[in-house]
């Protein structure tokens, strides 16, 4: 039986629970732990068990940049992914460079383009959520973003996403790339012998450069403002009073 | 400049997300009143409907066909590809809704344009277009500098809607056919099937007054207060992660970075702490209230009025005195 490909495309992003500092328009990361998207969790979480379901299914996972980033890509194989790829690339602050990276990567990697790509949602950094989409359009595969329940039948996908109000349920055939919204499993935890195991196992490099120049440019950073002056009132009454009087609401 | 805005439609009624945002870049226009300005509605929808809801000037476009009712992306990329290159519009707008978030990024890499998502745009003082956008949770604040020719914004929502333009100099242009509306033959595109709206439910997005509790609620059963509050106030009842996470409220109902972004005129928290994840969901909202046992909460810092006190007595109090106050106005 052919072997079904599934790639699994994960960035590196500061702690969701780190304090970001902007000190002179530049963001501080020099003390930011870094770890794996949580989003992309989701994404591996669902490709793993399309493996333990099907063995004839290999999962390769994908991370774009620097050697920084082996961490996160032992830490997907260390959740059951079987193989791990750095996508070199020296820039990575704009999406659409991302997605062209990883696009030329993947089509560098594989002798016939993988039959399913997942990501995650979005990243937790930049809560873009561009690159999953971006990237299907540059391989020409069908996409559905923001996935909370997949069921795959032969080669036909129906996956369910939620929309302001309501539902949408979708049927879609491979190639395709879905991105996972938080959800749609519950992705495993790691354990010390996988952990062990992952760090031994090693990482193909291919080249991810590419001609493309950013579109974007993204700077005057500054540390939102978010802090608004509390009224602290007694009652509800008075609530209601105050903001029919000073906000005009109600 | 040229300006295009994309319209989203559901059951034929123009989204009030989409409204905003027409309304929003008919103020940049009239700004830089040399802008040629154009918008298009995908999916059946009614002439006269366009007409009411699209004040100002320019030319809407309405794209109508069977397999376009709801959100069909294969169909919809190519549609808005075409019209957008036809007219030569350099910026193009949509809402961000889940359907805007899902599109733009398609289209952008069609356009060759570059994107900027879930920002607000202003006109600044040299007449250009500025977007600015948050990252980190909301924590930082970044403005995006547009490097290529054309560009796409996503734009958030805010509590303070811009106002309907004056005059109607709105020409609508029923069914344009660009022989690209179908299904796509090879059948991989991703077909939509059904939507299964929540019966009743007013979606915490599109809700003009959100009661949203968070772990200080205490229970599932006891977010029939919230509910009951919303139902007084004519809102909706969202969730802080921990809610959610306790498995009180679905998903759906989340705020914060993990879930919907809001801009409510009126939003009250109750019980819920005020994580940065939290706060980073409710950056559009107008007026915020906070009710909340702990007095040193962070979610007080990110309010205009605070009651310290128990969420079993506070919110059927204020359910009380918003009833009163009803019947008394």
């Amino acid at each position: 039986m052919e072997v079904m490909e599934i790639a699994v495309c994960i960035n590196r992003v500061p702690d969701t629970g780190s304090r970001i500092e902007v000190r002179n328009g530049v963001i501080e990361t020099s003390r930011l732990n870094m770890v794996l998207n949580p989003y992309d969790e989701y994404a591996i979480e669902e490709a793993v068990r399309f493996k333990e379901r099907h063995p004839v299914v290999a999962v390769t996972a994908f991370s774009a940049g620097g050697e920084e980033r082996y961490d996160v890509l032992r830490k997907a194989m260390a959740m059951g992914v079987d193989k791990a790829c750095l996508v070199k690339n020296g820039k990575d602050d704009d999406s659409y460079v991302v997605a062209a990276s990883l696009c030329k990567a993947i089509r560098e990697y594989y002798p016939e383009l993988p039959d399913l790509v997942f990501c995650g949602r979005e990243s937790s950094d930049c809560n873009r959520a561009q690159v999953p989409l971006m990237l299907a359009e540059m391989l020409g595969f069908a996409a559905v973003s923001a996935v909370t329940k997949l069921e795959m039948h032969n080669r036909e996908i129906k996956v369910w996403r939620e929309i302001e109000g309501g539902i949408e349920e979708y049927v879609l055939h491979t190639p395709a790339v879905i991105s996972a919204e938080k959800g749609l499993n519950h992705p495993r935890k790691t354990n010390v012998k996988a952990v062990v195991k992952a760090r031994k196992q090693p990482v193909a490099h291919v080249d991810g450069s590419i001609e493309e120049s950013p579109r974007i440019l993204y700077g005057t950073f500054f540390s939102a403002e978010r802090s608004r002056n509390c009224k602290f009132l007694e009652t509800a009454e008075d609530l209601v009073r105050v903001l029919h009087e000073e906000k005009g609401g109600l | 400049m040229k300006y295009f805005v994309v319209l989203e439609q559901r059951e034929g009624v123009i989204k009030e997300a989409s409204r905003d945002v027409w309304n929003a870049v008919q103020h940049f226009v009239q700004a830089a009143e040399d802008g040629e300005f154009y918008g298009a509605v995908i999916g059946a929808v009614d002439k006269d409907h366009v007409s009411d809801t699209c004040g100002g000037k320019g030319c809407v476009y309405i794209v109508e066909g069977a397999e376009l009712l709801g959100y069909n992306p294969a169909a919809y990329v190519r549609t808005i590809t075409e019209l957008v290159a036809k007219t030569g519009a350099e910026n193009v707008f949509i809402a961000n809704t889940a359907m805007g978030k899902d599109l733009s990024p398609r289209i952008a890499v069609h356009l060759d344009a570059a994107l900027v998502s879930d920002c607000v745009v202003e006109v600044g003082r040299n007449g250009l277009l500025k977007a600015s956008t948050t990252m980190y949770s909301g924590a930082v604040a970044a403005e995006a500098q547009v490097l290529s020719n054309r560009a796409i914004y996503c734009m958030s929502p805010r509590a303070r809607r811009p106002a309907k333009p004056s005059g109607n100099n709105v020409g609508v242009q029923e069914t344009v056919d660009f022989g690209i509306v179908g299904a796509d033959p090879s059948g991989w595109n991703p077909v939509l099937k059904d939507i299964v709206y929540h019966a009743g439910k007013k979606d915490v997005a599109e809700a003009e007054i959100v009661v949203a509790g968070g772990r200080g609620v205490g229970s599932g059963e006891d977010f029939a207060m919230l509910e009951s509050l919303a139902e007084v106030l004519g809102g909706a009842v969202g969730a802080s992660r921990s809610a959610v996470d306790e498995g009180w409220r679905p998903h759906s109902d989340q705020i914060g970075q993990t879930g919907k972004s809001v801009a409510p005129k009126l939003y009250i928290a109750c019980g819920v702490s005020g994580a940065v994840q939290h706060l980073a969901g409710i950056n559009g909202a107008g007026t915020v209230v906070a009710i909340n046992r702990d007095k040193d909460a962070p979610i007080f810092k990110a309010a205009d009025y605070g009651i310290v006190g128990d969420i079993a007595e506070v919110v059927p109090q204020l359910e009380r005195a918003v009833r009163e106050f009803s019947e008394q106005h």
